[in-house]
């Protein structure tokens, strides 16, 4: 059962990716990313990980995709004018083919040399859970933790900074 | 097979409860809306004369919509277009597999937990699937090619995206005191009492948090005073201005059943869910004899009161309206007098003798009762509210959103801490 969602899930994934790239209007591309994102969330709900997948959910598509739509959406109306689908210029090709090559050959390489295809094992009780998640990021990471935050707050105040006229500024 | 069959009947009863609340909901916010604005509300569907104070309206709208001529726009985009209102549909029903409606039922010996799926991250589960809820709107609102259901989709995505913030620091409160993400530990922790006598509901040891959630799930299911994306009097209908037939109608269906999520969240996160408060679980179970007589009585006497009643109109009004109106109240002893019926069939049968199968049956009855009975009022609150409140301006609802709900959730954070680390 198990197997059977997975690479349902994996495939479906897959198919999101591929129409993601191939689409002409943005806002449908938009809409396959998506797909793909909810796809691999039900991965990671499969791979005991059913903190990830929420958040998965949560931030990505819940937050980050509707800004992205909502942008989108602003700049582009739902039918496209006779637009011709156009290939990537062939200098570009490499840089869109290195990246997924070299994750298959690691992987095959991998396999190789260990000799096995087991990739998980059995994971320790609780796994995944938003405890031991907690534990991790508030314990072991904790510093990392809190640099990030800051990294992310330096950049609110700067887009901030960037984005409304100077006078209106809080502190000028 | 069994957990799929259980699983199967627990969807099945969930289904069943929200299309059915969903019904009444439409005839309770016409109705309400009558009684508020000093109206009778609708009175003109009826069966053979039966009217059944409007109640017959909801099945001669779903008539109406399914006969309809689908109209839509040429520009539209197609498959968006289509798929639209299914996933707001879908969305809407699928918040409620973490929803507990009950604590559990003894079948054969097994103990069945009355909840589609008790996830562990179950509230986070029920953030997620509300925030996905936007994209039915913002597709439909964009895919149909109008600048008003455009505006509708616009409004739409900033509306949910300032509230859901508020509404996750809201329930954080409620996730410190209660030390756990999973909707049944939550509901299990409101059965308590707290210095003896009141309940441990989540409205009581979260009162700020109660409100700023409150005001978010209003915001969040797109009703007045939070209704701009598809406000009529500004942009028509927002959102759905496009859609007609059977597309509007799964539009207007998942605004009830987002309505029906939102009374189920108030009720299971702030009023205890399906506790009834004093009454825990083991003194209901010991007591069901007592309690099942005690309502049988209820309702023999009531509705012997209600019986009596309409017999006064069927003598009063025997000649009101000269047509087959005239008929109704007669349905209505009828009606009634079956039910005491009932009732006294049961008193007869000996209720306060009913052994530990009956009493455990009798126990999750009385819960998912009480639970439906917190339901039907968070939904009339709904109404309530709709038909009293005017709309926000759109910058009083940034405002709010932002520079009030926030600040109050994160100071709600700070001092539910600072209680539990130093009380």
């Amino acid at each position: 059962m198990e197997t059977i969602l997975f690479w349902l899930c994996g495939a479906l994934m897959v198919l999101g990716g591929v129409m993601t790239v191939t689409q002409r209007s943005a806002v449908i591309s938009a809409v396959w990313l998506i797909f793909a994102f909810v796809c691999a969330a039900g991965i990671f709900a499969i791979l005991d990980a059913p903190f990830v997948a929420i958040m998965q959910v949560l931030v990505y598509v819940g937050a980050i995709m509707v800004l992205f739509l909502f942008v989108i959406m602003m700049l582009q109306g739902p039918v496209l004018d006779n637009e011709k689908r156009r290939l990537l210029k062939l200098p570009l090709w490499p840089a869109v083919a290195i990246p997924p090559v070299a994750v298959l050959v690691l992987v095959g390489g991998w396999i190789r040399r260990t000799g096995t295809r087991d990739f998980g094992g059995t994971v320790p009780e609780g796994f995944g859970q938003p405890a031991a998640v907690a534990e991790l990021l508030l314990g072991r990471y904790l510093l990392a933790f809190e640099l990030v935050s800051i990294v992310l707050l330096v950049a609110i105040v700067g887009a901030l900074a960037i984005g409304k006229e100077a006078r209106k500024l809080p502190w000028k | 097979m069994d957990l799929l069959l259980e699983t199967l009947s627990k969807i099945g009863f969930m289904f069943a409860l929200i299309m059915g609340m969903v019904v009444v909901l439409i005839w309770m916010e016409r109705k309400g809306a009558a009684f508020i604005q000093d109206r009778t509300g609708p009175n003109r569907a009826a069966i053979g004369g039966v009217r059944l104070a409007g109640l017959v309206h909801p099945i001669a709208d779903v008539f109406k919509l399914l006969f309809k001529e689908d109209v839509a726009p040429e520009d539209r985009h197609r498959g968006l277009y289509n798929l639209a209102p299914w996933i707001v549909m879908t969305i809407a029903l699928s918040t409620y597999a973490v929803i507990p409606f009950g604590d559990h039922l003894t079948v054969a010996g097994k103990q069945i937990p009355l909840v589609v799926a008790d996830l562990n991250v179950g509230l986070l589960y029920i953030l997620a699937v509300a925030g996905l809820g936007t994209y039915g709107v913002v597709m439909g609102g964009w895919a149909a090619n109008n600048k008003f259901g455009f505006l509708g989709a616009i409004r739409a995505t900033s509306q949910m995206i300032s509230y859901e913030i508020s509404m996750g620091l809201a329930l954080m409160g409620l996730v410190m005191v209660f030390g756990s993400l999973q909707l049944t530990e939550i509901v299990a922790g409101q059965g308590d009492l707290l210095f003896g006598f009141l309940p441990r509901w989540g409205v009581v040891v979260q009162p700020l948090g109660f409100v700023i959630f409150i005001t978010a799930v209003y915001a969040e299911t797109n009703r007045t005073p939070f209704d701009l994306p598809e406000s009529d009097s500004e942009i028509v209908a927002g959102y759905h201005l496009e859609y007609s037939s059977m597309k509007f109608a799964l539009f207007f269906m998942a605004e009830y059943a987002h309505m029906v999520i939102g009374a189920a969240l108030i009720a299971t996160f702030y009023f205890g869910g399906f506790q009834i408060p004093w009454l825990p679980r083991p003194v209901l179970e010991a007591h069901a004899g007592t309690l099942l007589t005690i309502k049988l009585v209820g309702v023999l006497v009531a509705s012997l009161a209600i019986a009596a009643l309409f017999m006064r109109r069927v003598r009063n009004e025997r000649n009101k309206f000269g047509d087959a109106r005239d008929r109704e109240p007669v349905l209505g002893v009828a009606f009634w007098l079956v039910l005491a019926a009932g009732a006294a069939g049961g008193l007869l049968m000996g209720p306060w003798n009913i052994g530990p199968v009956g009493a455990d049956l009798m126990a999750t009855f009385f819960q998912v009762t009480a639970f439906t009975v917190k339901l039907v009022f968070f939904a009339w609150l709904f109404i309530w509210v709709r038909w009293t409140l005017p709309r926000f301006r759109y910058d009083q609802l940034m405002y709010l959103g932002w520079k009030v709900m926030i600040p109050l959730g994160l100071a709600n954070l700070v001092v539910t801490a600072l209680v539990m680390a130093f009380v």
